[in-house]
């Protein structure tokens, strides 16, 4: 599965801000944006602004065609042709390689879907503002009810106005077990294990600058994910550039293909890019080579479904979702994309049991405490994030 | 009946129109979006049309940081990589051309098209091969392991990256190499040997001033998209040791929410292959000005 650039391009908050696009451009050309962003923070919740309405109670679902915008190989295909059986229909799917240039999409026209999958909160608040979302009305969604209670009203979408939550997933370490034992993670600071020049070579971290700078953040000890402090970054700049000399790192998303087949011993990675490796592993190598240490402290996140405004199936587009929050077809969809459906009643023990998940890989299962203990990545404004991009060039420059 | 004179002008004129169209125009793009700003919420480029009204704070920032800061190392690097490239594809390459041109006899075409044909292979797709050949449990890696070398080439190693970069453009080099090679007048070198010289002599007092401009013009062919190449490095290291200037400009165009650093340094790559178009130029002015004499 290509996974993708998560949480990598965002835009604005300290904290459930509004920021009035017409204050902050004052560059006076007529093709900046109209509308206004609206961004939640888990301090600072955020009920987003309606614009429209839902479509109305007991509609019969179309019939045709339903198009989904998805990342690529984010859905099971059988379960994608389970649903055409159900309801008669015929699904198409595009995909889409980053957020920002989906949204751009969006927003001129180029790609009109009826259904999109994986989006994350910051590309949300531009979705809003663009207008380009229609409010859901959950009497098409019934199983709503199975989402774990954290995100049945996320902070970035007070009542889930807009989205429906898809998958959740933690950032943590991706090791080979026949090379490293799992004691490092323990004995100490875990995080250290990603600095130590005897992986050099065979080591990769996120090529994801939220992702990654947060790595040197938390292996100093600073839990502060969204720092907007130039010494913080500064500090981290230099522990990311101690890790590059010493590990020479890869920087890229591909750890979920490089670790099972041998070519790495050890990532930094989302946790579902190692269940997602399971599928990778070479025929007859154990899933018990596969390991995952998941950090006290570390980053929590999930993405969403959400029906665009000018979709032409919305019933249908509602029923979709309702179809993925079902637990038969959110397992039978985890099996294949590796990622944890965002169910309440998928635990643990759900996918243990089922046999597609090894006990070796258990820890690398996000429960709702686990994600509600984790920091979450929250937008940054221009000028700040320009001060990340700083601390990102410096280190990718070699 | 005597033509005008401006007919010579007017033939040009597709080329000019083209050349307007398809690089004046967008290049004049490219500097309003390094010069211009970004919207506010959606991160897009807005373009500043005036110049009167540029904007050069960021081409300022990328300048110093090309100047002194993370920048410059990725200057060098890439500068680096592509001599080295350059002078490894002319070292294959020139062979094969010369043998070509010279011995091949009536199987000249067939070898030529045999040396082509693997390069009909989507660039993507012969790197991707690479990256399973050289990969430890590769077949490369293997047969190596033979004679007692275990060097793992997807370490992030700059070798790999200098010989991907030569494995994916040397064809450009052999073709026009050929080209040059092939039409030369081989009676010279003919007469230097019966004038004394030895094949060494003749190869270089002859030959190469000879086929000068060829070379030129083939180093120059390579040279030009090996600058720009992100997409080697990002298939055979992905190490932040071998990022060169087509990779950060990936990722400021792509990945950033500053596509004005990535313009800018659009324009600063293209100065510099500008520079060395230049030196392309004046030494094919000045070889023909030579052959004239």
């Amino acid at each position: 599965m290509l996974r993708r650039d998560f949480l990598r391009n965002l835009v604005i908050t300290t904290g459930g801000l509004v920021v009035a696009p017409s204050i902050l451009s004052a560059c006076g050309t007529s093709a900046t944006s109209t509308g206004e962003l609206v961004i939640g923070t888990p301090t600072s919740p955020t009920k987003l602004p309606t614009n429209g309405e839902a479509i109305a109670d007991g509609l019969a679902e179309e019939k045709g065609t339903l198009e989904i915008l998805n990342w690529a190989d984010y859905t099971n295909p059988e379960v994608i042709a389970d649903f055409e059986k159900l309801f008669g229909v015929t699904v198409k799917t595009s995909i889409y390689d980053t957020e920002e240039a989906a949204v751009a999409k969006l927003r001129n026209g180029t790609l009109k879907p009826d259904l999109i999958i994986g989006m994350t909160d910051t590309a949300l608040a531009r979705l809003v503002a663009a207008d380009l979302l229609q409010p859901l009305n959950k009497s098409y969604i019934p199983h709503f009810s199975n989402l774990i209670d954290g995100l049945q009203s996320p902070y970035y979408d007070v009542d889930s106005q807009y989205t429906v939550a898809h998958v959740i997933y933690a950032n943590g370490i991706a090791y080979r077990t026949d090379r490293i034992d799992s004691s490092v993670f323990t004995s100490g600071n875990g995080y250290d294990a990603m600095w130590d020049s005897a992986h050099k070579g065979k080591l990769a971290v996120l090529d994801s600058y939220r992702d990654t700078i947060s790595l040197a953040m938390f292996q100093a000890g600073n839990n502060d994910v969204n720092t907007i402090d130039a010494d913080i970054l500064s500090a981290a700049q230099e522990n990311l550039i101690r890790l590059r000399d010493s590990t020479n790192p890869k920087v890229d998303i591909l750890s979920y293909q490089e670790l099972p087949a041998g070519n790495r011993d050890i990532a930094f990675t989302w946790s579902g890019d190692i269940l997602t490796a399971l599928g990778y592993l070479p025929e007859g190598v154990s899933p018990e080579v596969l390991g995952f240490w998941y950090p006290e402290q570390t980053i929590t996140a999930n993405d969403f479904l959400c029906v665009p405004k000018e979709s032409k199936v919305p019933v249908l587009a509602h029923k979709f979702i309702d179809y993925l929050l079902d637990t038969d077809v959110a397992l039978k969809n985890q099996t294949y994309v590796g990622y944890q459906p965002a169910l309440s009643t998928i635990t643990v023990d759900t996918l243990l049991s089922s046999g597609t998940i090894p006990e070796s890989l258990k820890d690398s299962l996000v429960t709702p405490e686990k994600y509600d203990s984790g920091q979450r990545l929250v937008s940054l404004s221009p000028d700040a994030d320009a001060l990340w991009l700083d601390v990102w060039a410096a280190f990718t420059a070699g | 009946m005597k033509r005008s004179p401006r007919i010579w002008p007017a033939l040009a004129a597709p080329g000019a129109t083209w050349l307007l169209a398809l690089f004046g125009i967008p290049f004049y793009a490219v500097a309003c979006v390094a010069f211009g700003t970004i919207d506010p919420i959606f991160r897009d480029a807005i373009p500043q049309w005036n110049p009167l009204a540029w904007d050069f704070g960021q081409a300022n920032e990328v300048l110093q940081s090309a100047i002194s800061g993370p920048l410059q190392g990725v200057f060098l690097r890439t500068i680096v990589y592509v001599i080295a490239a350059m002078i490894i594809s002319f070292a294959v390459g020139f062979p094969v051309a010369y043998f070509l041109a010279r011995h091949a006899g009536k199987h000249k075409l067939l070898l030529l098209t045999l040396v082509i044909v693997p390069f009909w292979v989507n660039y993507l797709m012969r790197m991707l091969a690479w990256v399973n050949l050289l990969s430890p449990s590769g077949l490369f890696s293997r047969f190596m392991g033979i004679f007692g070398i275990h060097y793992n080439w997807l370490d992030g190693s700059p070798i790999t990256v200098i010989f991907g970069l030569v494995y994916g453009y040397v064809p450009f080099l052999i073709l026009p190499m050929y080209a040059t090679l092939e039409r030369l007048d081989w009676r010279l070198v003919e007469a230097a040997r019966d004038l004394g010289a030895t094949s060494r002599q003749a190869f270089r007092l002859v030959t190469v001033p000879m086929a000068q401009a060829g070379m030129a013009a083939a180093a120059i062919l390579i040279a030009l998209p090996m600058f720009g190449d992100y997409y080697t490095n990002d298939l055979l290291s992905r190490s932040p040791r071998t990022e060169m200037l087509g990779n950060q400009i990936d990722f400021y165009i792509n990945n950033s929410q500053q596509p004005q650093r990535g313009a800018v340094l659009v324009m600063m790559l293209s100065a510099l292959l500008l520079v060395a178009l230049s030196w392309y130029l004046r030494s094919t002015a000045r070889y023909a000005k030579e052959r004239v004499k």
